[in-house]
């Protein structure tokens, strides 16, 4: 019903087309690759969707937060979120590939662990494709209904109240620590089938949180070089949303630092080789990346009130945010694999770029449909009064 | 990190409830707030419960008097368990001390202005819990009056403490909490303290409350440097919100022992923490709010807002049991799940399923909102919480201790009368310090509050105008 900005659609158009552009260079590089060694594109395109997914998973659970919690930050993010949440359908077909290499990807469908572990139960490719194929309802379903009675609210279609959208965040933010549990065993602690760690599933979701809100921010404040959405933008809801991404880091930094301490001191046999693979043969320069520029240029930054109300300035740690989420899932994933040819990096990166090309196509289509702010929220007046429509 | 915008805001939707009640100037509030402390008629009530919680610290010197002269055999603690209810109630007491700065840091640099009635008293609470935590690894020495020994210091002896030791952590921990907490609710009190100075009509309470006051006047230079410095404070106190219950979650994963090194546990014990600290305010606010009508300050929204922390905090804790439980079948190895097959059937099981119902089950009934709003219900089911997170620590304490990895070295725990004692001693020494405190300082912040009726008088005029149109 509602139109977007007609600022935005003129520079979305551009956009869309960078989009596809990359979406076709990545995708023919990585088919290059599929072509010459489909292991290692199989991993590639692990390391690519997991990273996407946690885009759209992190833009869904924080739409679900910014309703429960209110704000003015949720009001300025949520049609990124929105949009953002909906990359999730197309994610649905892109599973696919997965299955085709699952053989290549995961070590225990090849071999069974054969102890009496509940491994030997959990790892079987029939119950893990359920599985999978339950997440996927769940979080489809969530995506849906909030972006269905967005759509209500904006027309008019139900009444002006958030009331059913916080119903639904509050056992929403349960069912997805529960799915996303079960999904990060899944999906990468299984890659190295004798690891366990307890805070691994926090530590995935945290990461897909991180994704969500460094995207979001990235997003928002470029839309506002581009769009009247930059008109509502203040010193204090910049503040807010570099408080929030500083949040976030430090809960990544808090979580990653005592998961590493508690297997480092104690060095047991089936928990230390997983940081072992990760801090030999190249991969410490990575770790060491990932502390410096995940967790310590950012904390500093972010601490400074300046550098918050600076939007190009907070622009930037977003993205480098961002582009960080994918080394550490690189560093997650590909150091499982024992076997390694020089080419890898280049085929993770390309596919990382195709998958993302199509996506963000997607996401920009999407955000088109809608105002830029929720304009028929009832907190609107509230948090924004400057963005209250004449009537 | 640090914003100073925080009183500065103005709501002018009604969308959101106001902070204080209708009808109040600044000098009633003053008023309200005040005359709890400055009457001079001490209510009867009072003397009852004041009497009650002596009694019971009583317990606790008598107790102490006599483990001192006799040592740590008066306790139930041997070998395997050397940790039993001492160290219990040590993770038990630190975790409830963790509202206050929660409130108070927290919630300030977020922005929440209904912190703002409880904050005061939350923080007084985190002293006392502080206080009564500090206790039991000092009792659990064996030899308390050498405590000293813990800190680095250069000396004859030519030893220093372990410092790969979390016990040492927690030294460190738990002491600069307490400084930092002490000096919060310190700075806090001052504009206050200065309020009850020029009202008191006693020699003895002029005089009293004029040295706490440290010469405050309210100049605008004042109020400046106390704004700035409650902010800094604010945010000294954040982290150590969560550093003091990660050290404490330490002692117990850096030990090689199935059902304590897990990596779960610094952010698993730190949601335990919040929950039963919130549990504690709870039980202490609802009372509060009805003996002294403070229905217009602690108002039944506020404490609509703690349920539903408890309610996101207990299920992060019910998040950390399910994990562990999950990960010891998954992972398969053997004492891991022993461990927890131990935890659930073995001899300590009631207890287990008993804090499972305390802890999981209880705090459900908070997702109604109709249950967050009764008082009562409330109020039942922070002591049930209360209680559950007791016996979380129990549970993890002993169950892990009695049975390791060689059967032949395997025991069992029970409590002396000695145990106990100590531990409703520690209650009464909370609850007398709790009702001096209710006593002799205004238990609700009456400076903060003044703000918050110019923002109020904000909200009954935008209600009045869009009544009009």
């Amino acid at each position: 019903m509602t139109h977007g900005d007609p600022a935005i659609h003129r520079y979305s158009g551009q956009a869309q087309r960078i989009a596809l552009l990359c979406a076709l260079g990545g995708t023919l590089a990585s088919l290059v690759g599929l072509v010459w060694n489909p292991a290692l594109f199989f991993r590639a395109y692990l390391v690519a969707y997991t990273f996407w997914l946690g885009l759209a998973l992190g833009c869904l659970v924080l739409l679900m937060i910014q309703y429960l919690t209110g704000g003015g930050w949720g009001l300025l993010l949520r049609r990124v979120l929105e949009a953002g949440s909906r990359t999730l359908l197309p994610l649905v077909l892109l599973f696919l590939p997965l299955l085709i290499g699952l053989h290549s990807i995961y070590p225990w469908t090849t071999q069974a662990p054969g102890d009496q572990s509940g491994r030997a139960i959990y790892l079987k490719v029939g119950f893990f494709l359920g599985r999978a194929a339950f997440y996927f309802v769940v979080w489809l379903i969530l995506g849906y209904l909030l972006n269905r009675w967005s759509t209500d609210l904006e027309s008019g279609r139900i009444p002006r109240s958030t009331r059913r959208f916080r119903l639904l965040s509050g056992p929403g933010l349960v069912l997805y620590g529960f799915t996303i549990t079960f999904a990060s065993v899944d999906w990468v602690m299984s890659l190295e089938p004798k690891w366990v760690s307890t805070i691994f599933p926090p530590l995935y979701a945290v990461g897909q949180l991180l994704t969500g809100l460094s995207f979001a921010v990235a997003t928002l404040l470029l839309l506002s070089r581009y769009s009247s959405i930059g008109v509502n933008l203040r010193p204090n809801h910049l503040r807010d949303l570099g408080n929030l991404l500083l949040t976030f880091v430090m809960l990544w930094a808090y979580i990653s630092f005592s998961q590493f301490l508690l297997i480092w001191v104690e060095s047991l046999p089936e928990e230390i080789p997983w940081y072992l693979r990760r801090t030999r043969g190249g991969w410490q320069m990575l770790a060491f990346l990932l502390v410096v520029f995940q967790f310590g240029l950012p904390f500093l930054m972010l601490l400074s009130r300046k550098v918050k109300e600076n939007s190009p300035s907070l622009a930037t740690i977003a993205g480098l945010i961002l582009a960080m989420r994918f080394f550490d899932l690189l560093w997650w994933i590909e150091p499982a694999y024992p076997e390694r040819t020089a080419w890898f990096l280049v085929l993770d990166v390309s596919t990382w770029i195709g998958l993302g090309g199509f996506l963000m196509w997607w996401f920009l289509r999407k955000l088109r449909e809608r105002s830029l702010l929720p304009l028929h929220d009832p907190y609107l007046a509230h948090y924004l009064p400057e963005a209250v429509p004449n009537e | 990190m640090i914003e100073q915008g925080a009183k500065s805001e103005t709501r002018a939707d009604t969308a959101i409830p106001a902070p204080v009640g209708q009808g109040y100037t600044f000098g009633s509030v003053s008023d309200k707030i005040s005359a709890l402390v400055l009457t001079g008629r001490t209510p009867r009530g009072w003397w009852l419960g004041f009497l009650f919680s002596f009694l019971w610290l009583m317990i606790l010197l008598y107790a102490i008097g006599y483990l001192v002269l006799e040592g740590v055999g008066i306790w139930g603690i041997n070998i395997p368990v050397a940790w039993g209810f001492a160290i219990t109630n040590f993770v038990w007491w630190i975790g409830i001390g963790h509202a206050g700065t929660l409130i108070s840091a927290i919630l300030l640099l977020l922005h929440q202005q209904w912190r703002t009635s409880i904050n005061r008293f939350a923080e007084a609470m985190t002293l006392f819990a502080v206080a009564c935590a500090g206790l039991f690894p000092l009792l659990h020495l064996g030899r308390p009056w050498f405590f000293y020994w813990l800190f680095p210091y250069p000396n004859t002896m030519k030893i220093w403490p372990q410092f790969r030791s979390p016990l040492i952590w927690d030294v460190f921990a738990v002491s600069t909490y307490m400084t930092v907490s002490l000096m919060f609710w310190y700075v806090g009190l001052i504009p206050d303290v200065a309020t009850l100075r020029d009202r008191a009509r006693s020699r003895l309470a002029q005089i009293t409350y004029g040295i706490l006051a440290l010469g405050w006047r309210g100049s605008a230079y004042h109020w400046h440097r106390y704004e700035v410095a409650y902010l800094i404070l604010a945010g000294l106190a954040t982290p150590l919100v969560v550093s003091v219950h990660t050290v404490v979650s330490f002692d117990f994963a850096v030990a090689n022992l199935p059902g304590w090194h897990s990596t779960v546990f610094p952010p698993y014990f730190v949601a335990g923490a919040i929950f039963s600290g919130f549990a504690m305010v709870l039980t202490i606010a609802i009372p509060l709010r009805a003996v002294y009508h403070l229905e217009d300050f602690i108002s039944d929204w506020h404490l609509e807002n703690m349920a539903k922390i408890m309610l996101a905090t207990g299920l992060l804790v019910a998040y950390g049991y399910f994990i562990e439980a999950f990960m010891a079948w998954y992972g398969g190895n053997r004492f891991e799940q022993y461990v927890q097959l131990n935890r659930m059937f073995g001899p300590y099981a009631v207890w287990y399923w008993l804090l499972i119902g305390c802890n999981v089950l209880a705090p459900q009934l908070l997702w109604v909102k109709r249950f967050r709003r009764n008082t009562t219900l409330l109020l039942i089911v922070a002591l049930i919480v209360l209680v559950g997170m007791w016996l979380e620590r129990f549970v993890i304490i002993i169950t892990s201790l009695h049975r390791d990895f060689l059967p032949s070295s395997w025991g069992m725990y029970s409590p002396t009368i000695w145990d106990w004692a100590t531990l409703i001693g520690s209650v009464g020494l909370f609850l007398s310090l709790l009702f001096l405190f209710v006593r002799l300082l205004p238990i609700i912040s009456m400076f903060e509050m003044r703000t918050l009726v110019s923002e109020t008088q904000v909200h009954e005029h935008t209600a009045r105008n869009l009544g009009e149109e």
